[in-house]
């Protein structure tokens, strides 16, 4: 019922109004084709493609990289860890947006000595547009990576004995454990977090809009798909446009979900 | 007797052979270099709390003129406090109690609705049964942000933008509240129990009260502690309930924090390279306002993290 009043009504109320023109009148695709024609939404999507390439580097890098590295610790060991990686998932949201302001501010932030070496003199200058992608990937590496930390751990916690000693048996090494055994035997999870966070990149919202205001627009209040929906719906009323995005993006996520669930295994429907 | 032998002679050439000296060395070169590369992320991970901490103890001058990490006092931080609480930001008791309002009316939707629902799924066979679960699933898997502008646009054609039922009843939509019930009721263990219940002449409600619920208090703790910790952090739904049509009397916490930021006065020259960090109160408040804001997902994080991991595993992201 609930899944209905705010799922599914609302998803076919949007879809209705981005079919609709400003009167109500049945338009077709002509607001998907208007808000393309307009000029903002390819940047928009760029910018987040660029965001997303190093959010998602991050991710397969580091996060498997620190997963891997822990698991050859005892559990007892990389406890502690896991959870200060996870602390800052409390942060989320607008919190950490305020926080990495602090992060980029000159002469407050802890990191004063990065932002020197790289001659940042004022928060405009960490702000730059070429940064704001690696800006956005910082939070949200920050607020998120703990998490997926936590289960690519808890992945490789399900990876049997046996097998890890049959391999140590056949003379692979630590490395050519992790790299052989261990990461074809997790692939599916990476699979699972690499599509989750696309789709969550997507959406990315906070971070551009707290900065853009933040910056009393100096910084692109369009930079991302959401950003320029809600600009396009509270700034102007054009709530037809807005809802033409909200469907792009919200087919974006369904794509995402149906291939998690249709296609991963991770989850069983009998 | 020859069993016996094999067995011998596996586990000697399983035993590793003696530690030589370059080899413990060998061995130990490997873990500092694994414990230090754990503690570099983990520094990047802890700074900023450790800032948010020892800034919070600081005046006003301290943080401007000290150094980054400097301490201030533990006295500074009960004046920091009165700042928040009734001075400068005096909003931020009615911000925090909005949160546990809405993150908590929220959450009881959820335990409410989806317990039910996931045990209606599992305990009957029906028709659309598994159409209804493959929805429940995309609908989990779906990020949230991607419903909100739909949610906004609705909410704008019922005429509730402004009521806090357009935040509440979303929050109260927890789709993976639905599909865990529905995989802790599914198991034999749990229809063997049901079907023993009816045969002693159980009604389906009784079956359902005095059975199914007294088991899934597990499931009803992890719907709790991941529907709230999304509630409480969600930013983007209140903002374009309330923020777009300037409602700050119902701004949850995550909106009060998004506020500090738009005070600042403006700075001259209007160009980017002279924009620096304006915030309504010291930068000292405003740490502390978002260790206080923050305190109740920590202290969740704290009591169940276990939860949260093995929710992870399932499928649920907040």
């Amino acid at each position: 019922m609930l899944l209905v009043v705010v799922g599914i009504w609302p998803a076919g109320y949007a879809l209705n109004l981005a079919l609709t023109s400003f009167g109500g009148a049945f338009t077709g695709l002509t607001n998907f084709i208007n808000t393309y024609n307009q000029g903002f939404l390819v940047p928009a999507f760029e910018h987040v493609a660029t965001f997303m390439a190093i959010w998602l580097t991050a991710l397969i890098v580091i996060v498997i990289g620190l997963s891997l590295v822990m698991h050859t610790l005892a559990r007892r060991v990389s406890a502690p860890f896991r959870f200060l990686f996870y602390l800052p998932a409390a942060f989320a949201g607008s919190a950490s947006v305020l926080v990495w302001l602090f992060m980029l501010q000159p002469g407050l932030s802890p990191w004063d000595f990065v932002l020197h070496m790289l001659g940042y003199k004022t928060l405009g200058d960490s702000l730059i547009s070429g940064n704001l992608p690696i800006v956005y990937a910082l939070i949200a590496f920050w607020t998120g990576a703990g998490s997926w930390i936590l289960v690519i751990h808890g992945a490789l916690a399900n990876v049997p004995d046996e097998v890890l000693e049959a391999a140590a048996l056949d003379g692979a090494g630590p490395v050519q454990t992790a790299l052989r055994v261990k990461l074809p035997m997790i692939k599916k999870w990476i699979v699972y977090m690499l599509i989750v966070a696309f789709a969550g990149g997507t959406q990315l919202f906070a971070e551009p809009q707290l900065i853009s205001q933040v910056s009393q627009r100096l910084v692109d209040p369009l930079w991302s798909p959401n950003t320029l929906a809600t600009y396009l719906a509270f700034q102007y009323d054009n709530f037809n446009y807005a809802a033409a995005i909200a469907i792009d993006l919200l087919v974006v996520a369904v794509v995402c979900a149906g291939l998690l669930v249709f296609r991963t295994g991770l989850f069983k429907a009998d | 007797m020859r069993p016996v032998n094999i067995s011998v002679r596996l586990d000697v050439s399983i035993t590793p052979r003696p530690w030589s000296p370059r080899r413990l060395l060998a061995r130990g070169a490997w873990r500092l270099i694994v414990l230090g590369v754990l503690a570099f992320a983990a520094i990047f991970f802890v700074v900023p709390i450790v800032w948010l901490l020892l800034e919070s103890t600081r005046t006003g001058p301290q943080s401007q003129f000290g150094s980054p990490l400097g301490f201030g006092s533990f006295n500074q931080i009960l004046a920091n406090w009165q700042v928040l609480f009734s001075g400068l930001l005096g909003q931020t008791g009615t911000w925090l109690a909005n949160s546990a309002l809405y993150s908590g009316s929220g959450v009881l939707i959820a335990v409410g609705l989806g317990i039910p629902a996931g045990y209606g799924l599992a305990a009957f066979d029906f028709i659309g049964r598994r159409p209804l679960l493959i929805a429940t699933m995309i609908a989990m898997l779906i990020p949230s942000n991607a419903l909100v502008l739909p949610l906004v646009l609705e909410a704008h054609s019922l005429k509730v933008l402004s009521s806090p039922l357009a935040v509440i009843l979303p929050y109260g939509l927890f789709p993976f509240g639905v599909y865990i019930a529905y995989l802790y009721f599914n198991t034999p263990r749990v229809h063997g129990l049901l079907a023993a219940a009816r045969i002693d002449g159980c009604t389906e409600w009784q079956a359902f009260r005095a059975v199914a619920l007294p088991l899934s208090t597990p499931v009803i703790g992890l719907v709790v502690v991941l529907d709230f910790i999304a509630s409480w952090t969600n930013y983007f739904l209140p903002w374009a309930m309330y923020s777009a049509f300037d409602l700050p009397g119902r701004y949850p916490v995550t909106l009060g924090i998004a506020q500090q930021l738009m005070a600042g006065p403006s700075y001259g020259g209007g160009l980017l390279r002279d924009l620096q960090l304006q915030t309504t109160a010291p930068p000292s408040v405003e740490a502390l306002l978002i260790l206080v804001s923050c305190a109740p997902v920590i202290i969740v994080l704290l009591i169940a993290q276990r939860w949260i991991v093995s929710g992870r595993l399932q499928g649920v992201f907040v």
